[in-house]
């Protein structure tokens, strides 16, 4: 068995049976990922009046928000917020991966750290992540421990919660010294202009609130009608990736503010005294305006196709363009990338329809990507 | 991954193979009729059974995946083909016999149906699965001329992927026909069968055609013993063969074969299916045999 048969194989029983388990317990969930698929269709039906709405009530909170068309735009705002000689923390971001921007913000003479411990162990390997959330998936705690021990200095031993325990000291110090932390956005609020992000470590908490800055870089598909669709997305997303109740959910509306002094509101307070929303397109208002492409936008990243496909299994997780990897992969790379191809290696086995929380169908829209890549040659 | 060459000769050579001969590729047609042989069967009718060829052809077109990477360097390959529709005939009893025995159960089940023996034409399912879907409208534009030249008003299918690829075909195309599968037919039908086996599913049966239980029912209340595991032979956990993959990567494809075959080995040591695709990949890592194979009518 190779490294990432072992380590997949892990992985899906560690993770398969408990999402199961998260479904059977709360069975509400289900009816709350029935509501936010339905407010992602009216998003998606209305795509620029929210994006317009959602900026409008950034700026009415005291952000800043920024429309990126593509990558480059992307990489360009952060790099103008953050400068050079900094030191940054990186909270997961598929988005900030997509757009390049750990490498970008390196090239400017900033100290860049990712400081989820699958994005950090990706980081020190410096390999594209294999899975959506689950970056390190392909990694068995064996070659975990070697990395850190080759990167770190520091022998963690073979348990999971020492390699853990390394991470988190090492990431300490980061995270109370850092200028900048970039996050991404599990959803945005296009009513209230919040964003909800929801973890287990508490790194992206730790990255949105101790820097001076905070800057939250994500897709526009991530925007729904009003916080109460907002929350439901981050509990929908926490139970069909597999770790319900989450540890934290955060929502950030804003700088930190404080209404104590005779209940007038200002800013800054405690927490960052600057925040900024970035809502990037790159090729997903082009998906919309695809009957059967948009389908795609729906997804909310909780990885849980990849872990029932036996494609992206056989292939070592290296289905896709990263950071999109897996069946919804296969659909992502056509959306921002343009590239057809991932979608070819589709068996149609179905599973991933099955077990996805959006209902999207998946293999209906690879089927289509398929008849795209032959159409379009 | 991905052998742009060779996808390209699929589309031109099996599409030109079917709008020529109604097959896929270069094959003598009595490969795909002989097995009626002494039935008796009708020829034609309004209602017939139809194997799209696929029983027949599955252990075939695993070679031919085998050589296809190596196809498109042969320039001259198309002038083989006549030779291939006179010689190359491969004989399966096995293959015979899972089809007789379907023939056996629909009489059981009292149910009348022609063939249309060496007229029958192969379902284009090669380029829907392929994604060739533009090739594939064509092909089943002529399919269904052709049926309804046949007055075929019901159709018997014995495969999952033929069962698919119908339906796909009625959904694009005005096709005014019923569609059933044999197992829908047997539902009353005394059929005996032994031993115990883990069942691995056609992911088009169980999850785009709704049959998972009606296969289930079919095949227990036969008698035959089915062992069960969430995490194998539940309807979202279980894996694909790894069959539709083989004409793009023959690795991967043989990959997700054993991986799968690994999981039912885990349940249990004999497996059933019901599929000549799932067979043709998992027969050479763990004992399989058709549902058609090992039963027999009370």
């Amino acid at each position: 068995m190779s490294d990432w048969d072992i380590a997949i194989k892990r992985g899906v029983e560690h993770n398969v049976p408990r999402v199961f388990n998260v479904l059977r317990e709360h069975p509400y969930l289900e009816e709350l990922a029935r509501k936010v698929r339905e407010g992602k269709l009216e998003v998606s039906s209305n795509l620029d009046y929210y994006i317009e709405m959602t900026m409008k009530s950034v700026e009415k909170i005291g952000g800043k928000a920024y429309f990126a068309e593509n990558s480059q735009q992307a990489r360009e705002i952060v790099g103008k917020i953050v400068g050079t000689g900094k030191r940054v923390v990186l909270g997961k971001s598929m988005v900030a991966y997509e757009t390049g921007i750990r490498k970008y913000l390196q090239s400017l003479g900033n100290e860049v750290w990712e400081t989820d411990l699958g994005e950090l162990l990706i980081q020190l390997a410096d390999e594209p992540p294999s899975h959506i959330i689950a970056p390190a998936v392909h990694m068995t705690r064996e070659r975990i421990r070697e990395l850190i021990k080759e990167k770190l200095g520091v022998d963690p031993g073979d348990k999971h919660e020492d390699i853990v325990k390394v991470a988190r000291e090492f990431l300490r110090q980061k995270f109370l010294t850092a200028d900048i932390g970039i996050t991404g956005a599990n959803a945005v609020a296009a009513d209230s202009g919040s964003i909800v992000l929801v973890e287990n470590e508490g790194n992206i908490r730790m990255s949105s609130v101790v820097p001076p800055v905070h800057i939250s870089i994500t897709g526009i598909e991530k925007i729904l009608p009003n916080l109460e669709y907002a929350l439901y997305e981050a509990l929908v997303q926490a139970a069909y990736a597999g770790l319900y109740p989450p540890t934290y959910i955060n929502v950030t509306s804003g700088p930190s503010s404080t209404g104590d002094v005779e209940q007038k509101r200002v800013s800054p307070a405690h927490g960052p005294k600057e925040f900024h929303l970035i809502l990037v397109d790159n090729g997903r208002r082009k998906a919309n305006e695809d009957p059967t492409l948009r389908e795609a936008l729906l997804c909310i990243r909780c990885g849980r196709c990849h872990f029932h496909c036996p494609v992206y299994r056989a292939l070592d997780g290296k289905w896709g363009d990263p950071p999109y990897s897996g069946p919804m992969g296969a659909m992502w790379s056509a959306i921002v990338y343009n590239d057809y191809k991932p979608a070819l290696l589709c068996s149609h086995a179905g599973n991933c329809r099955e077990v996805c929380p959006m209902r999207i169908n998946i293999p209906k829209v690879l089927e289509y990507l398929k008849w795209k890549y032959f159409n379009t040659k | 991954m991905i052998n742009t060459e060779q996808l390209n000769f699929i589309r031109k050579t099996v599409t030109k193979y079917l709008m020529e001969d109604y097959l896929p590729f270069p094959v003598n047609k009595r490969a795909c009729y002989e097995w009626a042989n002494g039935l008796n069967i009708k020829k034609g009718g309004s209602t017939i059974l139809y194997t799209g060829c696929s029983y027949q052809l599955a252990e075939l077109g695993k070679k031919f995946d085998e050589i296809l990477p190596f196809l498109p360097k042969f320039k001259s390959i198309e002038k083989f083909s006549p030779l291939a529709k006179i010689f190359l005939k491969p004989k399966n009893e096995r293959v015979n016999k899972i089809l007789r025995n379907v023939v056996s159960l629909l009489r059981k089940a009292e149910v009348d149906f022609g063939y249309l023996y060496e007229e029958e034409p192969y379902s284009g399912t090669i380029l829907l699965e392929l994604g060739m879907l533009d090739e594939f409208r064509e092909y089943a534009k002529k399919l269904v001329n052709f049926f309804n030249s046949h007055e075929v008003k019901k159709i018997i299918t014995v495969d999952p992927h033929t069962h698919y690829t119908l339906f796909r075909i009625k959904e694009m195309l005005d096709w005014n026909v019923d569609i059933v599968n044999y197992f829908q037919l047997l539902k009353n039908v005394k059929i005996k069968g032994e031993g115990t086996y883990v069942f691995h599913d056609s992911c088009l049966y169980s999850r785009f055609l709704g049959m998972r239980d009606l296969i289930r029912e079919v095949i227990v209340s036969s008698g035959i013993i089915l062992k069960e595991n969430e995490l194998v032979t539940g309807k979202e956990t279980s894996m694909c063969c790894g069959s539709p993959l083989a004409p793009i990567n023959k690795e991967v494809s043989e990959k997700i074969a054993k991986t799968r075959a690994e999981a039912l080995k885990s349940v249990s040591s004999k497996v059933l299916l019901a599929c000549p695709f799932c067979y043709a990949n998992l027969s050479p890592y763990v004992e399989s045999y058709d549902f058609a194979e090992v039963v027999k009518v009370e």
